[in-house]
């Protein structure tokens, strides 16, 4: 392709939308897991707690970041107007009542007794069943947000959205991980070290053929191609992502699986720790370089292509000398 | 006018005036918002534009208000002068800039007034017709030149366009033109002159299916709406048009004999022996043959001349060989001819790299389409009239003419248009501007209808310039600085002026007198002309004292003004006239005549005051403010078509002091009577009357021929010769005067001789639309604009020539030509650019402190073009503007 | 009521951006923010390779995607057709510049001044700042609005009116006799990428 023609990038959405994206998902993906794990019972308290812990506080920080995106942050209370077209404001909807749901979850979990009782137990059921169907819906709204803009190509597939959820179900996964570990080493965590571990395993596969999968569909088509040519050229992503944030947190969760007999206990917790620190880097990073490699589409008519050239602008001059005054 | 209701503006005015971002300088309307100018548009009661205006002229408000400008006047207080060094700049007030200028225009007028030399920028073409000229006649000093301007375009273009059409330049009369051959100029498809108006029209061309033939060496924006882009190598447009004559006549068969016979000197018998025209004894007027009484006849015997096309003549011989006085003589048109013989297709193809079945095929299509012994019928004042329809057309302009054979390769372009009769016709090439004109009808004025010399050949009844370009001037023992006296087909030269032994010519040459001060007027010659070393050390740095009207300081104040004043812009002064002389870029075509005028928008903010004004402040304390007005009155005569009446003539004794409101007022009711004063125009901006058809397609309705064999250059190389051999001059240049013939051929430039095999790329330049001279480099809004288009600020390069060079687009690079002066930039790499060729846009690459907008910007291509004799025509004196350069990658 | 659209003639358009200025003046629009642009493009391959420039503006789509995404229904459609940023109402959350894929609306964080840091605003650039504080505004999306005050006033939108090759007409699309809807008969205008289902108003006519 000629390099001249490089389209114009997306510059409107900054670093802000990434961390704003990226806390949506690890919210939404630390409480399903919390949610599932609190079904599924003995062994896995922590982790249901450590999750609830994330859920909330993550939706919570991640939207005052979407507000200091904003340009006119005062009229935020304005986003939910148009739930029936826009996806930001059915976004806010889901992450509203998420956000609700989460904080009552984590309120009756941490702070009272409710779940002893036979009603309380079925309530806090009824409400985290609900609140997976919400965090999926938070998940999936950080994908599909991307997916409905028109204007930019690459990120116009259906497949950004089950990225966005596996990716946020890694985060979540790894931030839960992440929590255990800086609990301290109470009875028990080493064995739910290494199922987090095997499972961190399951979902990082998962994650990679999703994004192989998204990439090689990207070069289908011209406009995807050209960013997916971007998104590969970049260091950020490549060694960022794909190797810090992906490869280097599966080696060292099948360390960790494998090395309960060889290694100290220390030593497991430190690789467990860094492998989901890692992989919390390397989703942030994702979504990052997935927004700023958004290019705008070719135009195309009477068999020419337009795009809105990419080159290095002149920098902004200099104040130079003034005439004497 | 309701304010929206959106907006907090109370007084929201429009204001009729003319744009002055460039030579074109269409009619205008501006926005007065609460008294801040905020947007142009263009004015539809104006001619020149009638609506629409471009880029640069709805940028302008960015001009006036930039902070940059200079707003009061100041001096250098660092003695030292040239490129880098800081002049040290200090404030003065303008009693003190006045005396201090006054002081040494009177030494100089002590010295010897002709050391006076006026520099001017060719962006403020309507100014330089007033303050200039007017300051230049009441001191007595010959010595001017607009920097850059002419050496680069006009030298060889305006004069030779003056000789065939009386007029700057051609075009195609779009209205009715059907296929026309444009040689690499922007005409209707960018800058230029009347370049809105043009736009319009060629638009309006295509859609009805005009077809345009395009030769350039890159996909230029006339290129690339050309119904065919033929890639040319740069600097070869002359073969190839004497190409294009040789197949219409030699291959073809197809020439326009009535035309011929007519309305040239083709029938004029030649002496074998001299080449001279055999002349009849008694009256001394060239010969022709008539076919019918067999016999010789002067060329304007009532029984040979068609003035109309309807009046009835014997035939002329335009071949064969018939006896006069003993002499075996033959028409020139037989002559030429034979001499084209030589530009077969496939010799052409070797020089142009057009392939030879191209030039015939096109040579076909053009004489096929010129529907030559067709004619239609034209309203004119005196009614119906039958004239020739010749819908063809070739033009060019500064890209084909600015190389070392300009003055060739214009006459032979024309030529093709000669040859099958498109000539100010119906369809054909046409004058541009328009510059035949009868006048306001009370008034008779501007009258501008050309007439013929004795010899029968055309001659402009206006003129831009004091001597017409036709009948040469006789060649002089020189008098100014440039010794352009002695050489009468010139207008300005430059390879004398920054020759390092510029002073030992004075010398030689007896011109008694050396450079002392220098008056700049808005030009930025350290940039505009050539190499910038050159300029500065050996021209610009010989005067003691200069002195610039400036609106910015530009490299050339840096390098060596030592005092600079704060012009004003065109948006805070009265000029007189604008659209006219007509000759220079008043629209073609059957609108409407235009007389624009400039009035000031806003009175000169800060300590501005306007050129015109402090010129004539200037000749008031030197005493000579009458000479001044006389030399106006002398001046509008040869410029604006008639003499001043008695009336409204300015005072010339010196006991009136005129304003230049009162100025253009006098002029305005001179032209178009009383009623019509400033008062009546300024309402609108111009004043309009039409234009009568016969005014267009004047061809048939004027006595006169033009050459198509050039007789007297011949004799005007034999004066060159004689004086240049008096002197010695070759001690200094070894001049080729064997181009001053009378046939036309093909030069080439150093870009085509260049034997070392390292300087392998053939550069050139081009103008972007956003960008006249150097000064709209500084305007933020310009310059948004260029970066939007992506080869404004770029090297254009051919993709695989730079892949076998291991360059990338957007890479850094070095220019450098055989001389060692080399420019840097970065590449757009493209498939639409000849692969031996590089392409280069505007006056860029500024480098200058006090224009950081402008500054590092694109890149700064004149720096490669040398001053030397080797790259000036002999017999124009254009400059040579394309380089043969190596290229390879900067670091960074 | 009319619904207005407009036709661009490339074989009249040569790419001299006299629209893009046109309209930098006529809207105030600051540094980086073109409303009306003009790309250019080339196709084939030496000697047969030829330029093209495409102007482009606010599309006014009968299906704008801009609001389709709006979260807080400032992006409006008029009665006529054109498509508004009420700006009270915008919260500038960008959407629709994600959304728009002809790349027509611009959102700027903050007014800068086209001259460097640190110089005091000329008298123009205090105009211009004004009024694009109180027609557009800074934080908000903002868009070309086919000149709606001009159309007020009964000009044309500045593009068209500048244009020196007349390579722009605008008008009511309903009008069957108008001379917009005559022209996209005639010539067969087609709209930009139609796949995008936007609908769009802006008509082009082919360069050859």
């Amino acid at each position: 392709m000629d390099p001249k023609v490089n389209g114009q990038l997306q510059h409107d959405w900054s670093w802000l939308i990434a961390v704003y994206l990226f806390l949506g998902g690890v919210g939404g993906g630390a409480y399903t897991i919390a949610a599932i794990n609190s079904f599924l019972g003995t062994g896995l308290e922590l982790s249901t707690t450590v999750g609830l812990w994330i859920g909330f506080p993550a939706l919570l920080i991640g939207t005052l970041f979407l507000i200091a995106d904003l340009g006119a942050p005062s009229r935020a209370i304005l986003a939910a107007m148009k739930p029936g077209t826009s996806w930001i404001s059915r976004g806010t909807l889901i992450i509203s009542v998420f956000m609700v749901l989460s904080f009552v979850h984590l309120v009756l979990h941490q702070f009272t007794d409710v779940g002893a009782t036979a009603g309380g137990s079925t309530l806090i059921d009824i409400i985290a069943i609900a609140g997976i169907v919400f965090a999926i819906g938070t998940m999936a709204y950080t994908g599909i947000l991307l997916s409905a803009s028109k204007g930019i190509p690459f990120w116009r597939s259906g497949v950004v959205p089950i990225i966005f959820v596996v990716s946020a179900t890694v985060t979540g996964h790894f931030a839960i991980m992440l929590g255990v570990v800086l609990n301290g080493a109470v009875p028990g965590t080493l064995t739910a070290l290494q199922t987090m571990a095997l499972e961190a395993v399951a979902l990082v596969v998962l994650e990679v053929l999703a994004i192989l999968f998204f990439l090689q569909a990207a070069f289908r088509q011209p406009d995807p191609r050209e960013s997916a040519e971007r998104i590969l050229s970049k260091s950020m992503f490549v060694v960022g992502y794909f190797i810090l944030g992906l490869a280097m947190p599966m080696i060292l969760m099948i360390v960790v699986y494998f090395s309960v007999v060889s290694t100290s206990t220390n030593g497991m917790i430190a690789f467990a720790a860094i492998g989901a620190v890692l992989g919390l880097i390397g989703g942030l990073i994702l979504r990052q370089a997935v927004l700023i490699c958004g290019a705008l589409p070719t135009l195309n008519i009477a068999g020419f292509k337009f795009r809105r050239i990419h080159r290095p602008k002149d920098p902004k001059p200099g104040i130079g000398l003034m005439p004497p005054t | 006018m309701a304010a929206s209701p959106k907006t907090s503006v109370k007084k929201d005015e429009w204001i009729p005036t003319s744009c002055g971002q460039c030579y074109c300088m269409c009619g205008v309307k501006v926005r007065k918002q609460d008294g801040v100018v905020t947007e142009l548009a263009g004015n539809p009661d104006a001619p020149t534009g009638r609506g629409h205006i471009c880029v640069k002229g709805l940028a302008s408000p960015q001009l006036l208000y930039d902070p940059y400008r200079v707003n009061y006047p100041m001096k250098r207080t660092n003695p030292e002068k040239g490129l880098g060094v800081d002049p040290k700049w200090e404030r003065i007030s303008w009693d003190e800039a006045l005396e201090t200028i006054t002081k040494k225009l009177k030494e100089c007028q002590e010295r010897d007034p002709r050391g006076a030399f006026f520099q001017a920028t060719t962006t403020q073409a309507s100014e330089i017709r007033f303050g200039v000229i007017g300051f230049m006649k009441g001191f007595g000093t010959p010595n001017y030149w607009v920097s850059g301007g002419g050496l680069h375009c006009g030298n060889g273009a305006h004069f030779m366009n003056g000789i065939m059409h009386v007029s700057w330049s051609i075009i195609p009369d779009f209205a009715h033109c059907n296929y026309a051959l444009n040689f690499g100029c922007s005409k209707g498809h960018g800058a230029g002159h009347v370049a809105v108006q043009n736009a319009t029209q060629v638009a309006d061309a295509r859609a009805r299916g005009f077809k345009n033939v395009v030769f350039d060496p890159f996909q230029s924006a006339q290129a690339s709406k050309a119904h065919e882009w033929v890639p040319i190598r740069v600097g070869t447009d002359g073969a190839l048009a004497l190409g294009l004559v040789n197949s219409l006549l030699n291959e073809h068969d197809i020439y326009d004999a009535e035309y011929l016979m007519y309305k040239t000197n083709a029938p004029y018998l030649i002496r074998p022996s001299d080449g001279r025209y055999m002349r009849d004894k008694e009256t001394n007027n060239p010969l022709v043959w008539d076919t019918v009484d067999n016999c010789p006849k002067v060329h304007n015997d009532p029984s040979v001349t068609r003035v109309e096309y309807e009046d009835v003549a014997h035939e002329v011989a335009l071949t064969g060989t018939y006896k006069v006085d003993g002499t075996d003589c033959r028409p020139s048109f037989e002559l030429l001819k034979e001499h084209v013989k030589k530009y077969t297709p496939e010799y052409v193809e070797k020089i142009t790299w057009v392939p030879a079945a191209t030039i015939s095929r096109i040579a076909k299509e053009f004489g096929e389409a010129a529907e030559i012994g067709s004619t239609v019928t034209i309203q004119t004042s005196k009614g119906p009239k039958k004239i020739p329809k010749r819908p063809v057309a070739t033009h060019f302009f500064r890209g084909a003419q600015g190389h070392t054979n300009s003055g060739w390769t214009c006459l032979s372009i024309d030529m093709v248009n000669h040859i099958v009769g498109a000539a100010d016709t119906y369809g054909s090439a046409l004058g541009l501007g328009a510059s035949v004109g009868s006048g306001y009808e009370k008034t008779g004025k501007p009258y501008q209808i050309p007439y013929p010399c004795p010899d029968g050949l055309l001659v402009a009844k206006t003129w831009v310039y004091d001597h017409k370009p036709y009948p040469l001037r006789e060649p002089k023992a020189p008098t100014r600085l440039d010794l352009h006296d002695m050489f009468p087909t010139s207008i300005y030269n430059a390879f004398t002026i920054t020759s390092p032994r510029w002073f030992e010519m004075l010398e030689r040459f007896d011109i008694g007198y050396k450079p002392d001060v220098m008056i700049n007027f808005g030009s930025n010659s350290v940039m505009t002309m050539g190499n910038s070393e050159t300029v500065t050390e050996n021209f610009l740095k010989k005067f003691n004292f200069i002195f610039s009207f400036q609106l910015y300081i530009t490299e050339f104040e840096e390098a060596v003004a030592d005092i600079v004043l704060p012009d004003a812009c065109f948006l805070e002064r009265y000029t007189p006239a604008v659209s006219f002389p007509s000759t220079f870029s008043h629209p073609q075509g059957e609108d409407d005549w235009g007389w624009t005028i400039r009035q000031p928008v806003v009175e000169p903010m800060f300590e501005r005051r306007d050129f015109n004004q402090v010129m004539l402040d200037i000749c008031e304390r030197l005493g000579i403010h009458g000479k001044f007005y006389k030399g106006l009155n002398d001046s509008i005569g040869v410029r604006y078509g008639g003499e001043m009446s008695d009336k409204y003539k300015l005072v010339e004794d010196g006991s009136v002091r005129h304003s230049w409101e009162d100025i253009t007022d006098r002029l305005l009711k001179d032209r178009f009577g009383e009623e019509h004063g400033l008062e009546h125009v300024r309402k609108k901006g111009v004043f309009t009357w039409p234009k009568k058809k016969e005014d267009i397609y004047w061809k048939w309705n004027n006595p006169s021929r033009v050459p198509i064999y050039f007789e007297y250059f011949i004799d005007s190389g034999e004066k060159i010769d004689k004086l240049w051999k008096k002197y010695d001059g070759k001690d200094f240049f070894d001049f080729d005067w064997s181009r001053f013939k009378a046939l036309a051929d093909w030069y080439p430039c150093p870009t085509h001789t260049e034997e070392d095999p390292e300087y392998d790329m053939n550069t050139f330049y081009w103008r972007a639309v956003m960008h006249c001279n150097s000064m709209t480099q500084q305007n933020p809004w310009l310059d948004e604009c260029s970066q939007e288009d992506p080869n404004v600020y770029a090297i254009q390069m051919h993709v695989n020539t730079a892949k076998e060079k291991g360059i990338a687009d957007g890479d850094k690079v070095w220019l450098e030509n055989p001389e060692g002066h080399k420019v840097k930039g970065w590449v757009s790499l493209s498939e639409g650019i000849e692969p031996h060729h590089l392409a280069i846009a505007a006056v860029a690459g500024h480098w200058g402190k006090y224009m950081p907008i402008a500054k590092g910007k694109g890149t700064f291509f004149n720096d490669l073009v040398e001053m030397d004799l080797g790259h000036t025509d002999p017999l124009t004196f254009n400059q040579d503007i394309c380089a043969r350069v190596k290229i390879y990658k900067a670091e960074d | 009521m009319p619904r207005y659209g407009m036709v661009i003639d490339l074989k009249r358009c040569y790419g001299c951006y006299a629209c893009s200025m046109a309209c930098k003046t006529a809207n105030h629009t600051p540094p980086g923010v073109f409303w009306a642009r003009v790309l250019m493009s080339e196709v084939g391959t030496y000697p047969n390779a030829v330029r093209q420039a495409l102007p482009v503006l606010c599309m006014q789509c009968d299906e704008p995607s801009c609001m389709e995404v709006c979260p807080t229904g400032a992006t409006q459609k008029r009665d006529d057709g054109i498509v508004i940023v009420d700006q009270d109402k915008c919260m500038g959350c960008k959407y629709c510049v994600m959304a728009c894929p002809y790349g027509s609306r611009y959102s700027v964080d903050k007014w800068e001044s086209y001259f460097p840091e640190g110089l005091p605003l000329s008298p123009l650039e205090e105009h211009q700042k004004k009024a694009w504080m109180e027609k557009s505004g800074v934080g908000v999306a903002t868009k070309c609005d086919f000149c709606l005050d001009r159309l007020a006033e009964g000009k044309l939108p500045a593009c068209v009116e500048a244009c020196p090759a007349v390579a722009r007409t605008f008008g009511d699309l309903d009008d069957p006799n108008s001379d917009i809807s005559i022209l996209i008969k005639k010539e067969r205008g087609q709209v930009l990428n139609p796949e995008f289902g936007n609908e769009p108003k802006v008509y082009y006519l082919f360069p050859r």
